[in-house]
């Protein structure tokens, strides 16, 4: 979790990208309960129902799921299933944002593959 | 129908020969956070007046449950309208004392919930005994959100709970907001200038600008509506055909509009040579209301 929310995109997408990622680092690991949308509420000043709304998104994609008069859970295999989904999202996040710039600077297709590989080269020698 | 929803219909209502709400509906569904914003002079203070029958109508209707609020008992149990005090009276300087208002409040509201008075009291630390000239501006919204709170009313109106208070205590108001809220559930309506910090408390926004409700919608679904469009003048005006531009600003041939319009009209835009940027509340609010003052 954050210290605090910006402004820059829709709250409960925060909430719900904040609690993905912690999910990933493993502050919170399957089956293990996640904050209730009060808690989040009276931590970032948000509205409850916002707080539901971005919770609600990670129960409609399995991540989480509710266990009457307890709370919200963990799923089990979230971890994998949270690893799936930024995968498919990361051409769209980071690759066709990366070749709009590209393109921008006027750089060929073959001048960017050499930048990623060197990119991948020095990442691999750390 | 839901038994709990206040509803105004078609309400006018002039200052001698002013108009200041024009055939204005207004529907407040119960259980929700409501934002009031507009612009100094809108009729803030007016219509909140008005649906809690603190204040006459020209024409048009405000109901509660159905049945009309005006001299209803039975509905304006339910209601709270906790005003800004003021630090004189007709009579001269307010000596009236905060003992005298929490007195009166506790006869008015059948839910006042006095432990809950008393909690707030010392929290704020306000002394029981002093008169309400001898308070600072914060002092006295310090009272009127404890008279807010503690009402317990299903109902809550707060008309601009946030002046005079200082940053800590305005965050702290918040919290008591939604704490107050996990507990009742209770609907709220709460007018403020200060409009970002309060705007991820509100589940919903009603923007009053000139007596008219320009809009009663989701936060999130208002804020998401809006963007704002830069880059090389030429493009920008080639990707914003089809949207609703409310305003231009422009430095040389770099040209920054501000544009109504998400989804499918904004494709042309996210593939173009532009840069296209989120709103906050607050922008979206000076887009619709500045009327060109800002420039």
């Amino acid at each position: 979790m954050r210290g605090t929310l910006n402004d820059q995109s829709l709250i409960y997408l925060q909430i719900a990208q904040m609690l993905e990622d912690d999910i990933l680092r493993g502050i919170y690991r399957e089956e293990e309960q996640v904050p209730s949308t009060n808690e989040l509420a009276r931590v970032y000043h948000i509205n409850p129902a916002t707080a539901a709304k971005g919770i609600n998104l990670l129960v409609a994609d399995g991540i989480l799921y509710k266990k009457r008069g307890i709370g919200m859970f963990v799923a089990s295999g979230a971890e994998q299933a949270l690893r799936d989904k930024r995968k498919s999202a990361f051409y769209d996040e980071y690759i066709k944002p990366m070749v709009k710039e590209g393109a921008s600077l006027s750089l060929s297709g073959e001048e960017l593959l050499t930048m990623v590989r060197k990119a991948i080269e020095e990442g691999e020698e750390k | 129908m839901n038994p709990d929803v206040l509803r105004a219909e078609g309400v006018c209502k002039s200052y001698g020969k002013k108009e200041v709400l024009h055939d204005l509906d207004l529907t407040i569904q119960p259980g929700k956070i409501y934002g009031l914003i507009g612009r100094n002079g809108a009729g803030k203070t007016t219509l909140l007046g008005i649906l809690t029958a603190q204040n006459t109508l020209d024409s048009g209707a405000v109901t509660y449950g159905g049945q009309p609020v005006w001299e209803n008992q039975a509905a304006l149990d339910h209601i709270c309208f906790s005003r800004e005090l003021q630090p004189t009276l007709f009579t001269g300087p307010n000596n009236l004392k905060v003992k005298h208002y929490l007195k009166s409040a506790a006869i008015y509201y059948p839910n006042w919930d006095q432990e809950y008075a008393d909690r707030l009291l010392a929290g704020f630390k306000l002394e029981p005994k002093k008169k309400i000239c001898q308070l600072s501006k914060g002092q006295m919204s310090m009272v009127t959100i404890l008279i807010a709170l503690a009402s317990r009313a299903p109902i809550t109106i707060l008309d601009e709970p946030a002046a005079g208070l200082d940053v800590v205590m305005r965050e702290r108001f918040y919290q008591l907001l939604l704490e107050d809220y996990a507990q009742t559930n209770r609907t709220f309506i709460v007018s403020t200038h200060i409009i970002e910090e309060a705007a991820s408390v509100f589940e919903q926004v009603i923007i009053l600008d000139e007596g008219r409700i320009l809009e009663n919608s989701p936060t999130d679904e208002l804020i998401s509506q809006f963007h704002y469009i830069s880059g090389r003048e030429d493009i920008v005006d080639q990707v914003c055909r089809g949207l609703e531009v409310l305003s231009v600003q422009q430095m040389g041939r770099h040209k920054t509009a501000a544009v109504r319009g998400s989804g499918v009209k904004l494709e042309a835009a996210l593939s173009a040579d532009v840069d296209v940027s989120p709103m906050n509340l607050q922008n979206v609010f000076v887009a619709l209301c500045g009327h060109g003052d800002a420039q």
